[in-house]
């Protein structure tokens, strides 16, 4: 089963040992690269009340899948130090956050501002689209691959993205093939 | 015939030597690839002792029998304290997929009593064979994709 959520859905959600069947860790904070497109990690929070960070990471080739209730991993050493980890995930760019981002059509149409990535889960958690805030109020989601350049304040997006915009995470989920289909990238 | 997590609680533990009483069972300690019952756990707390499967004489329905008291022996490790002190206990446990979506909690888990090996995990009103078991710990049982489409929806 896949499905679609909010990348803020995922914090929170503990990190268990497939063979394990222990809560190692919870999910602080979605590492994602808007240049390539993906989930390239995840930041980690001890497990428990008041906890406070973990300093491990957990780099998306390591995660076992992504679901509903919790993000899998073999074991623990699935979760690695910063130093041992790739440099995406232990040192993200400082630009790498696209909340807040305008989304700006390659024809110069702002179709709003980024709220939230729209994740695929139950595998590894390919980003498939954007939740964005519409400049005249309300929310919508895009799908991706769809950003041809991100600058730290905006993403320039083809102009046939404004024909996907989409009220919600079902909606989107039917866009994204169709979508890129027209992009012929499937 | 086989025998269950919940039936087997509370079970007296008895010596085939002195015909003494020792305890009463608490609950089981599996080992999840190997979709067996590992060992008995004994009594609660600090005063809980393990009997593994393979000290047993008999596990049955009335009793379960052990050679004489050397058969119950302290925890040797971590995940033996965890299991003492009822961390590791499965029947109430939730059940999530290895992809990381719940089934709901486990009510029950029947067993083949000649020979420890788990047979089906009850969870609600379904029963899961148990080759599906990849793992147990703490926090949850997990089984593999097998069992995926019977995952609630969001």
């Amino acid at each position: 089963m896949t499905l679609l959520v909010n990348a803020s859905q995922i914090t929170g959600l503990p990190v268990v040992t497939v063979y394990g069947g222990d809560d190692v860790a919870e999910v602080r904070d979605v590492v994602y690269s808007p240049g390539a497109g993906r989930l390239v990690g995840l930041t980690l929070n001890k497990r428990g009340f008041l906890a406070g960070r973990r300093r491990e990471v957990l780099p998306a080739e390591a995660i076992h899948a992504i679901g509903r209730d919790a993000v899998m991993v073999s074991d623990e050493s699935s979760l690695v130090l910063p130093e041992d980890a790739p440099d995406d995930v232990a040192h993200p760019d400082a630009d790498r956050n696209v909340v807040g981002d305008d989304v700006l059509t390659e024809g110069g149409v702002s179709l709003g501002t980024v709220r939230d990535l729209a994740l695929l889960v139950g595998g590894t958690g390919e980003v498939v689209g954007y939740q964005i805030d519409k400049p005249g109020g309300g929310q919508g989601y895009i799908p991706l691959p769809a950003q041809l350049a991100v600058s730290g304040s905006a993403l320039v997006v083809p102009d046939i993205t404004e024909e996907f915009v989409r009220d919600d995470l079902v909606g989107l989920g039917a866009a994204v093939d169709e979508f890129r289909a027209r992009l012929g990238l499937r | 015939m086989s025998d269950s997590f919940r039936q087997c609680a509370g079970r007296k533990v008895v010596s085939r030597t002195s015909a003494q009483a020792l305890g009463t069972v608490t609950h089981l300690l599996v080992d999840a690839p190997g979709r067996q019952v590992a060992a008995v756990i004994v009594g609660k707390g600090k005063k809980a002792r393990l009997v593994d499967w393979s000290a047993l004489s008999g596990f049955g329905p009335d009793a379960v029998m052990v050679g004489d008291d050397s058969a119950l022996r302290p925890p040797a490790d971590d995940r033996e304290l965890d299991g003492a002190n009822g961390k590791l206990e499965l029947v109430g446990k939730r059940v999530l997929t290895e992809r990381g979506n719940e089934l709901g909690s486990l009510a029950d888990v029947s067993f083949d009593p000649a020979t420890g090996a788990l047979e089906t995990l009850r969870v609600g009103d379904r029963e899961i064979p148990a080759d599906t078991l990849l793992g147990s710990g703490s926090y949850a049982v997990i089984v593999d994709d097998s069992q995926e489409a019977q995952a609630q929806p969001a």
